[in-house]
């Protein structure tokens, strides 16, 4: 993917959202898209046509994450209320409400058994058995030592970084959990597409980019500041740039290898929130969109 | 009214008064309500309802019957409670009549229990038994002319058992003997010994019907033998003929040998008395008396126990006993035969059952071996046919001097290696060699580049560690020649020598101590840290004395285990030049720490040399800040990330959904972590109070009654101590503190360090925190003293905490002391590294410390502000000087007031979570879910949250600067001026209060 092919121009602006939208994702396919913010709502829409589809409301409090099932069959999503709603995508009934964490929920995500974990700023990290008629998490990790932001799941492995500055990995596979200490707090993470790295926001406006086999420290992508919103990062779908959401509204591109910003631009008119790469690679890279998810004044989502 | 009585006469019973019943009634009532109750029960009276006394019978307890007056037993009549839990079924009980009866009756019952069937019975048993309870049913049914049950000896019903039917089928018939008609008498005599046997051992009746069944070839002999009858015998089962008439001990026959005597005193007794059926009789009592005399008179012995031949001579007197006692009973008999006397003696001796003989030639004999032939020429002693520790190395030849490498680095890499090797033996050498066959950096293991050098380097080092080594020997074996101590066995043993010290001839039982010490810690810890320690730290390569015990002081500090109390120097530095040299220690190994982080050869150099220098440059304070901002800059990258591996264990149900198979089946669950006493130590609270309280008490009373300071300082000693101890004790109290800790932020505002507020939160954390501090610093200075051998001096201690600019150097003794408990504490964390949640709380308290140390180094006044920190420091103001003390003392309340104040900020900002995340943690409180929460006056909620991320902002940039803060203090503690470093902070803290003020309004 050459400089050239990264989103620069906004294409379509999402426009519905009452509040602050606080999170973007695509569903698998790229087709569509989901937004949650403080408004309460969860939006689905076609970003392609710019079209809203549905809005699912039932949370109390902002909604902070969504996730959509591999089958697009089921949505998860948690937010300030402490819960988290696994709904059905099709009829917008909440199927199932899962409490126990103690405070806010940060990130959710399914797993591809349609388990879901929650990283909540409890500490903790639990397992939700979707399947079940329990509402009891399946598992609490709680060795993390401050507020866990965000979770990424592979097939064996379920990672989150915390404000305590650590990546953890626990494999549940080899059974046991690996500790990454960044030294900062960390924001998000998000993983490479071969899963090999792992992309970490740190709150010292920094993202390190962490070979997930050693441990090792292998690039520094620097220019942004972030240093207290949650500010979303990810890699480009052919892992050739690393994308990342500024506080002054800029949205950078570093070269994945020599770390250069080779792209930003100003997408927002204030904090830009999250941003989101759909993760197929079928679908050609300009209209792979980082969406960008706007605080209040706007309150939309625009697909660039 | 009497005399009319007497002249009336009475009939029938007369009705008594109402009064008088219902009185005794009641009485019996009041009696059974409350005088029974006091009685203790073993003297309460059973009464009727008409309060009469009740009268058991005698055999039953007489007026006390029963247990206590209730029934037979303790339980009484008192209901079973039905108690049965999920875990505790309670089992449905069937009683069954076993469960009443006494043992005995059990063992009468058992008959009827189990046994073979008639059928099947080979002995007739069952059937016998089951024929005598028939017959006794019958018995009972008719008349009888003898009233109650017939003896079953005398009345057995005939059953044959299926021995006897094939015996019949065979040919047998009743009262036949199964033995040749015509045996000759030694057949007999034997047969009568076995007899004799069978019948002493037999106990009971129905194993007496056995034998009067099977056995009646037996009895019939025995009618024989005894009168010499005709050979037929009943068929019916013999009936016992004759009773026991006699005095002897049951189945004793005194004529059971002299079968003869037994006749003729038969005889003589017919003769003389008139019934002579009753002797008659007596002699025929022998039905059960053949048995092996010895055993006869027995004393202890049960008639009917086993007869063992243990028991033999445990009665060996008896046998004359029986002698005389036969004599004296037939004084008319004739002296026994001596041919009977004789085999008697003879199997009393050799325990030979009547009627066996000893065998002339026994199988078993002893087998005697003879020792081993030890060789003429064998010499006790051992010689181990592998070098020692390179004992012959004296006599190759030295290599050649050979010009080091041009290389520094290369140069370094290969002394270190050179001394490992020589430390550790040629293993170690082989060992590296293998690992880094490939690395050309090792080549000069290999005989590369460097070899010489390297081979000359190893002979040096050899040289050096054999000299020491045998001066160590020499003066051991001047003080003590025979024993052999544990270094030597060690030795011998080929294990790693002990690094010890000339110092502990001085005293014997100091050596003792360290070689426990040292021996505990080479068991606990592990080789791989010493094999990981780089070569290439020689910060002290001019002196190579001074590296070696550098290089000593490095293994004992990252290998962990016990830290040996007894520091290890030369024995003739003073203890001043110890504690220097120690401090010396500290400095460059936290320089190669540092320069092992950086990774860069040239960093690495430039630090080593830095601290090669000793402890003066490290105390120049020009110097370290020039360096700072670069290197911590450096570090900060380079430390991260850290990886640490854990074992985490997964739960199945995860497992499952993730479709995983669970690493952990089958294993038994983990085991709960352990906590560490430093961890468990920041979370005191309570004790913190009570100290808090008593700290300003003591400070008053310091000032007040100071006049008596000596009495007063060992009170103050001794509080210190008691202090300690409580904080000690009260040491698990997680959840206060951490409401101290996290919940005060409304009291923030009140920052004026008031004078006695003992219930503020905001003290609280600071008394916390002081406390901590003290405890911690009073712990590592006197774990630091006990590791220099030596009492904290008191000069020097004072003139740190007197002397203000020069202080650096006593400076770096806190903070090295604090560094070392730091490490200390590390290895504690490394030696469990299951727990990460520890590990990052110890940090944390590390943290905390540290900050604290800054502090207190940056007011030089704060050490002595914490009076029962060390107690040293206290015997140090002289009586004499009373005005200083008491001035003194002033100021140290104050102080003490104002770090209390100070060290709390800082354990605020250093809290395990960032300052700006406690600020979210706070607004979480107060009003983080409103500013947080959707609002409809969008424009308000957007002020809200902006202002709120505003804060976040705020904080967390506040946050990064106080952590860099605080890795500068972990670094060079004493760097920041203490005005400026209070200034700022106080700075931050009004903006963060103010911050938290906008967020809340």
């Amino acid at each position: 993917m050459s400089v050239s092919d990264l989103p620069r121009n906004e294409s379509t602006v999402l426009r519905g959202h009452e509040g602050a939208v606080l999170a973007a994702r695509f569903n698998g396919d790229g087709n569509y898209c989901l937004s949650c913010g403080k408004d309460r709502t969860i939006r689905l829409w076609n970003p392609h046509r710019g079209i809203h589809i549905k809005t699912y409301k039932s949370h109390g409090r902002e909604v902070r994450d969504v996730h959509v099932t591999s089958d697009n069959s089921k949505l998860i999503s948690c937010g300030g209320d402490r819960q988290i709603f696994y709904w059905d995508v099709a009829t917008g009934r909440v199927i199932r409400k899962f409490r126990g964490h103690d405070s806010e929920v940060n990130a959710v995500k399914f797993n591809e058994y349609s388990s879901a974990v929650s990283a909540g700023y409890d500490q903790s990290l639990r397992a939700w058995d979707c399947r079940s008629h329990s509402t009891e998490p399946i598992q609490i990790i709680d060795t993390f030592s401050d507020s866990v932001m965000s979770v990424c799941l592979t097939k064996t492995e379920m990672i989150a970084g915390s404000v305590d500055g650590t990546v953890r990995t626990f494999d549940i596979r080899m059974g046991r959990e690996i500790v990454d200490d960044l030294g900062q707090p960390v924001n998000c993470i998000s993983m490479s597409n071969d899963g090999n790295c792992i992309l970490a926001s740190c709150l010292d406006s920094t993202l390190r980019l962490m070979d997930r086999s050693t441990g090792e420290l292998l690039q520094e992508y620097k220019g942004h500041t972030c240093k207290s919103y949650k500010l979303d990062c990810c890699l480009t779908n052919t892992d050739a740039h690393v994308t990342g959401g500024s506080e002054d509204g800029y949205i950078y591109f570093w070269d994945l290898v020599d770390a250069t910003a080779v792209s930003s631009f100003r997408a927002h008119a204030s904090v830009s929130m999250e941003l989101a790469f759909c993760i197929l690679p079928l679908i050609a890279i300009l209209e792979l969109p980082p969406y960008i998810i706007l605080p209040c004044p706007e309150r939309l989502v625009r697909l660039l | 009214m009497d005399m009319d009585e007497e002249d009336f006469v009475f009939f029938g019973t007369p009705i008594e008064r109402e009064e008088e019943l219902t009185s005794r009634k009641k009485k019996a009532v009041a009696e059974a309500s409350g005088h029974l109750r006091t009685l203790p029960s073993w003297k309460q009276e059973v009464r009727d309802e008409e309060g009469r006394r009740r009268l058991h019978g005698a055999f039953t307890g007489g007026f006390s019957a029963g247990y206590y007056n209730t029934v037979g037993s303790k339980e009484g009549w008192t209901p079973q409670s039905f108690t049965s839990s999920r875990k505790n079924r309670a089992e449905v009980k069937q009683q069954s009549i076993l469960n009443f009866l006494d043992e005995d009756e059990k063992a009468e019952l058992e008959g009827q229990s189990l046994g073979t069937s008639s059928q099947f019975d080979t002995f007739g048993f069952t059937a016998a038994e089951y024929a005598r309870k028939q017959a006794e049913k019958e018995q009972q049914q008719r008349p009888s002319a003898i009233p109650g049950p017939v003896p079953d000896e005398i009345l057995l019903p005939a059953t044959e058992s299926i021995g006897v039917k094939l015996l019949l089928k065979m040919g047998w018939r009743h009262g036949h003997s199964i033995k040749d008609l015509h045996a000759n008498s030694q057949y007999d005599a034997r047969r009568e010994a076995r007899k004799a046997f069978l019948a002493f051992s037999s106990d009971d009746a129905k194993a007496h019907c056995t034998k009067s069944e099977t056995g009646e070839d037996y009895l019939g002999s025995v009618e024989q033998s005894i009168n010499n009858d005709v050979q037929t015998s009943q068929s019916t089962p013999i009936f016992v003929l004759n009773p026991k008439q006699d005095m002897y001990g049951l189945g004793y026959d005194p004529y059971k040998h002299a079968p003869e005597f037994r006749e003729k005193k038969r005889l003589r007794a017919s003769d003389h008395r008139g019934p002579g059926n009753k002797k008659a009789s007596l002699m025929r009592d022998g039905l059960f008396g053949f048995k092996s005399g010895k055993a006869a008179p027995g004393f202890g012995i049960g008639a009917l126990e086993e007869y063992d031949a243990e028991d033999e001579d445990v009665y060996a007197s008896a046998y004359d006993f029986e002698e005389t006692f036969v004599q004296d009973q037939e004084v008319e008999e004739p002296p026994r035969p001596s041919t009977d006397h004789q085999p008697k003696l003879a199997w009393k001796e050799q325990g030979v059952l009547p009627g066996f003989r000893v065998a002339s030639n026994s199988d078993y004999a002893l087998e005697r071996f003879d020792p081993p032939k030890i060789p003429k020429d064998f010499v006790p002693h051992h010689k181990f046919p592998g070098p020692l520790n390179a004992d012959d190395k004296h006599t190759i030849p030295p290599p050649p001097e050979v010009l080091p490498p041009v290389d520094n680095n290369m140069k370094l890499l290969i002394e270190g290696v050179a001394t490992l090797v020589a430390r550790c033996g040629k293993l170690f050498e082989d060992l590296s060699r293998e690992k880094n066959q490939s690395n050309p950096i090792f080549s000069f293991l290999n005989g590369g580049n460097g070899h010489d050098y390297y081979a000359r380097k190893l002979w040096e080092e050899r040289q050096k560690r054999n000299d020491q080594k045998n001066l160590a020997l020499d003066g051991k074996l001047s003080t003590s020649v025979q024993t052999m101590t544990a270094e030597t066995r060690g030795k011998i043993l080929g294990e790693r020598p002990l690094e010890r010290s000339l110092k502990d001839f001085s005293s014997s039982v100091v050596s003792a101590d360290v070689n426990l010490q040292f021996n505990l810690s080479d068991t606990f810890t592990k080789p791989a840290s010493f094999g990981g320690l780089p070569a290439v730290e020689k910060p002290f390569k001019d002196d190579p004395a001074k590296q070696e015990r550098f290089e000593r002081f490095l293994k004992e500090k990252y290998q962990g285990g016990l830290r040996s109390i007894d520091y290890i120097g030369a024995s003739n530095m003073s203890e001043a030049a110890r504690a220097k040299e120690r401090l010396d220690f500290e400095a460059a190994a936290e320089a190669i720490e540092k320069g092992k982080c950086n990774k860069e050869s040239k960093f690495s150099t430039q630090q080593l040399e830095f601290s090669a220098g000793g402890g003066m440059q490290f105390t120049s304070a020009g110097l370290e800040q020039g360096k700072d901002a670069h290197a911590e800059d450096f570090m900060a990258r380079k430390i991260y990330p850290k990886r640490e591996e854990f074992q985490w264990r997964p739960l199945p149900v995860l497992c499952k959904r993730f479709d995983l198979i669970d690493p952990y089946m089958g294993k038994p669950p983990p085991p709960p972590r352990m906590r560490s006493k430093m961890d468990s130590l920041i979370f005191t609270s309570d004790s913190v109070k009570a100290t808090k309280l008593e700290e300003n008490v003591t400070a008053n009373r310091d000032q007040v009654s100071l006049l008596q300071t000596d009495s007063q300082i060992s009170k103050d000693v001794a509080d210190g101590e008691k202090e300690v101890e409580v904080q000690v004790e009260n040491v698990e109290r997680p959840v206060d503190l951490y409401k101290a800790i996290f919940s005060d932020d409304s009291d923030d505002e009140i920052e004026a360090p008031t004078v006695n507020k003992g219930e503020d939160p905001e003290k609280k954390v600071e008394v916390a925190h002081t406390t901590l501090n003290r405890l911690i610093a009073g712990d590592f200075l006197e774990s630091l003293g006990k590791e220099l051998g030596l009492e904290v001096p008191p000069e020097v201690s004072y003139s740190m905490n007197k002397t203000r600019t020069s202080a650096s150097k006593n400076e770096s003794v806190i903070a090295n002391a604090g560094n070392m408990n730091n490490l200390s504490v590390e290895n504690m964390v490394s030696s469990t590294p299951n727990d990460y949640s520890l590990s990052a709380r110890n940090k944390e308290v590390l943290y905390n410390q540290e900050g604290a140390e800054g502090t207190e180094s940056q007011k030089n006044e704060s050490i002595q502000g914490n009076p029962q920190g060390d107690s040293s420091r206290y015997v140090e103001p002289a009586p004499s000087d009373n005005r200083s003390g008491r001035t003194g003392f002033e100021k140290i309340a104050q102080e003490d007031r104002k770090v209390k104040s100070l060290p709390s900020r800082h354990r605020k900002r250093s809290s395990s979570s960032s300052d700006g995340e406690r600020t979210r943690k706070s607004s979480r409180r107060h009003g983080y879910s409103s500013s947080y929460s959707y609002s409809d006056s969008s424009s308000d909620d957007q002020n809200r949250y902006h202002s709120r991320l505003k804060g976040r902002k705020k904080g967390s940039s506040r946050e990064k600067s106080s952590s860099r803060k605080h890795s500068k203090h972990h670094k060079h503690r004493s760097r920041d001026s203490s005005g400026r470093s209070h200034f700022s902070t106080e700075k931050d803290r009004a903006e963060s209060k103010r911050e938290k003020r906008k967020w809340r309004d």
